[in-house]
């Protein structure tokens, strides 16, 4: 207490006013230095207000009639009118029945192949095998819809498909692969596995590289198996990669890719394809039912955005949360 | 150290599902460059699987001649150039400034833009902001709604926070402003993350297919995706064809082959130049998280 007196008592006026000079030219260098990153901000807040909180404002209208003379501000409030539609419908409720089944068998069929991927490749000792195979693999990815959507139909088509070829040959009469509900499942799931497993797969591979690999040394030498190594040291070690890419697929679980069912979908399959964001596209947008579908898109955020924080929740508890 | 039988045998196995996964990734490429090569009464009864059949160039022919697919070609070219070179510059205009410890508000900016990631206003409220400021049938309305995305900003701006302060602090005694320091020195040495960058927006705007088909009315502005789909619904794929003898050598599987080609051949000449790059990239993102 004494100590901290004396040495206010022995600070110079002088050398005070000098500190606040100071504090003053930092806080005069710091604004000088903001303008031209701030002018340079600009254009970011213009994108974010009008591309993404204005449409988040928009969605007023999912409790509104809305029609196009008297705009978003003006028409008319109709309340939870368009919810009631949608919980009491049979068929929109089919269609949240088909995005979650699609979106859930996607993620637990989904979710371990780019990581046993990641690690199959980790395993090779082959540089040139496994370079190729990475190249190889990753590149379906970089392909539209539109060209992942033709090869499947050309592969299952009934006609001269590959697959019919052998099941023809094996059985005597070709399978409606792509006509079947059960079938048509398995090869959507499927071809969105196969697409993305690579280049997912990347980010668990830059995660095993940060594994000692004197641990597994260590036990080889302790007599440990592939399988236990693989078991104790390389799953731990991407634990947290592994969780944190969970908790980011949580929120995709409301959402299918518009471009993948539009271009998979066919007439006879629709009972089970018809999903939110073609539901939104064909009947918001070509039937123009706005407020009606913009409440299917309120719902569809929400249970995203529910899902992805009790993910997170759940993560913290294990000391692994995103935030 | 000599392997033991079990790894071995783990070793086998492991490779063999990788030569198999790879097949699996190339074979059906493959069966359409053959179909897209073949002549039509190979194609049609199903003789064609990983080589051409009585090799013909015929399919290309008629998609060049009798379909706009050069007109969508270069729509294609102009939607992804323009495109990828404004989403960059804008991608920097907002990762730059966030990667600078000095930035009013950055926490903030920081977090009403990942909040976005998470929470979206969806497409009819989007849509109606695109009609409403006229953007209908023009390509700012594939250009301006999705100019950034959040998550290549975040991967962006952590890459610029890595770069040792150092060097950021040296410029700056030489009295170097920050654009001076933003161009002569942060954007050189970020290379690797603006290649991987360019070429997510890249694809992205390549392979635009819901935001042209939603946006984009008027048939001469198609992308190659939405046409090609198009022609992939209609029954007759080719739209003008006079001659008789032409549409008899014609098949939809060997005309939609052809156009799959053309439009995956541009994305497979750039890939392995960037291919280093975006491995970079993608592991940036994950290390930061």
């Amino acid at each position: 207490m004494n100590l901290t007196g004396a040495a206010a008592s022995q600070r110079s006026p002088g050398s005070a006013m000098e500190a606040k000079h100071k504090l003053k030219l930092q806080r005069m260098r710091r604004f000088k230095a903001n303008i031209p990153l701030l002018i340079m901000f600009i254009p970011v807040i213009l994108f974010y207000l009008i591309f993404r909180y204005a449409p988040i404002g928009g969605l007023i209208i999912a409790f509104k009639d809305y029609n196009f003379y008297d705009g978003v501000i003006n028409s008319p409030w109709v309340g939870l009118k368009h919810f009631e539609t949608l919980f009491s419908d049979p068929r929109t409720l089919e269609i949240i029945r088909n995005t979650l089944l699609l979106s859930v068998l996607s993620l637990i069929f989904g979710f371990p192949v780019p990581i046993l991927l990641a690690i199959m490749l980790n395993e090779v000792r082959h540089m040139l095998f496994k370079r190729t195979v990475q190249t190889i693999v990753y590149m379906p990815h970089f392909f539209s819809w539109v060209i992942i959507a033709m090869m499947v139909t050309t592969i299952f088509s009934l006609e001269n498909g590959a697959v019919n070829h052998w099941v023809e040959s094996l059985f005597g009469k070709p399978y409606e692969f792509l006509y079947n509900e059960g079938s048509w499942v398995a090869i959507f799931v499927g071809s969105g596995i196969w697409k993305d497993m690579g280049f997912s797969a990347i980010i668990f591979l830059a995660a095993l590289t940060t594994i000692d690999p004197s641990q597994y040394e260590a036990a080889g030498m302790d007599g440990a198996s592939k399988a236990r190594q693989i078991w104790h040291i390389t799953l731990p070690g991407i634990r947290s990669t592994i969780i944190l890419l969970l908790i980011l697929s949580m929120g995709r679980v409301m959402e299918v890719g518009f471009d993948q069912v539009y271009m998979m979908q066919n007439p006879l399959v629709n009972d089970i394809a018809d999903v939110i964001s073609t539901y939104i596209y064909r009947t918001g947008l070509q039937g123009a039912q706005f407020g009606l579908t913009t409440a299917m898109g309120l719902f569809e955020s929400l249970v995203a955005f529910i899902l992805i924080f009790s993910a997170n929740y759940i993560a913290r508890k294990f000391n692994e949360g995103l935030w | 150290m000599r392997a033991s039988n079990g790894e071995k045998v783990f070793y086998g196995v492991n490779y063999l599902v990788l030569l198999l996964i790879t097949l699996s990734c190339i074979l059906p490429f493959l069966n359409i460059v053959a179909l897209s090569l073949s002549d039509a009464k190979a194609v049609m009864s199903g003789q064609v699987s990983l080589l051409p059949v009585g090799f013909t160039f015929f399919s290309y022919k008629s998609l060049f001649e009798g379909t706009p697919i050069v007109n969508a070609f270069w729509n294609n070219i102009e939607i992804t150039l323009i495109g990828t070179f404004l989403s960059l510059a804008v991608t920097i205009m907002a990762a730059y400034p966030l990667s600078r410890k000095q930035f009013y508000a950055r926490r903030f900016f920081t977090m009403a833009m990942v909040f976005t990631m998470i929470f979206s206003g969806g497409l009819i409220p989007t849509y109606l902001i695109v009609q409403k400021l006229g953007l209908v049938n023009s390509y700012y309305s594939l250009w301006l709604p999705g100019l950034v995305s959040t998550y290549n900003m975040l991967i962006m701006r952590s890459y610029f926070s890595n770069i040792p302060s150092e060097i950021d602090e040296a410029a700056r005694i030489d009295g170097c402003g920050e654009l001076r320091l933003l161009f002569r020195i942060m954007l050189p040495l970020s290379k690797p993350v603006l290649a991987t960058i360019a070429l997510f927006y890249g694809v992205g705007y390549w392979n635009a297919f819901m935001s042209v088909l939603i946006y984009i009315n008027d048939t001469s502005l198609y992308n190659m995706t939405v046409l090609v789909q198009s022609m992939i619904m209609s029954t007759t794929a080719v739209q003008d064809f006079s001659d008789p003898a032409m549409i008899a050598n014609l098949t939809p599987e060997g005309i939609r082959s052809a156009a799959v080609i053309v439009m995956v051949l541009p994305i497979l000449l750039v890939y392995p130049f960037l291919q280093k790059y975006f491995v970079k990239g993608v592991m940036l993102g994950s290390i930061k998280g």
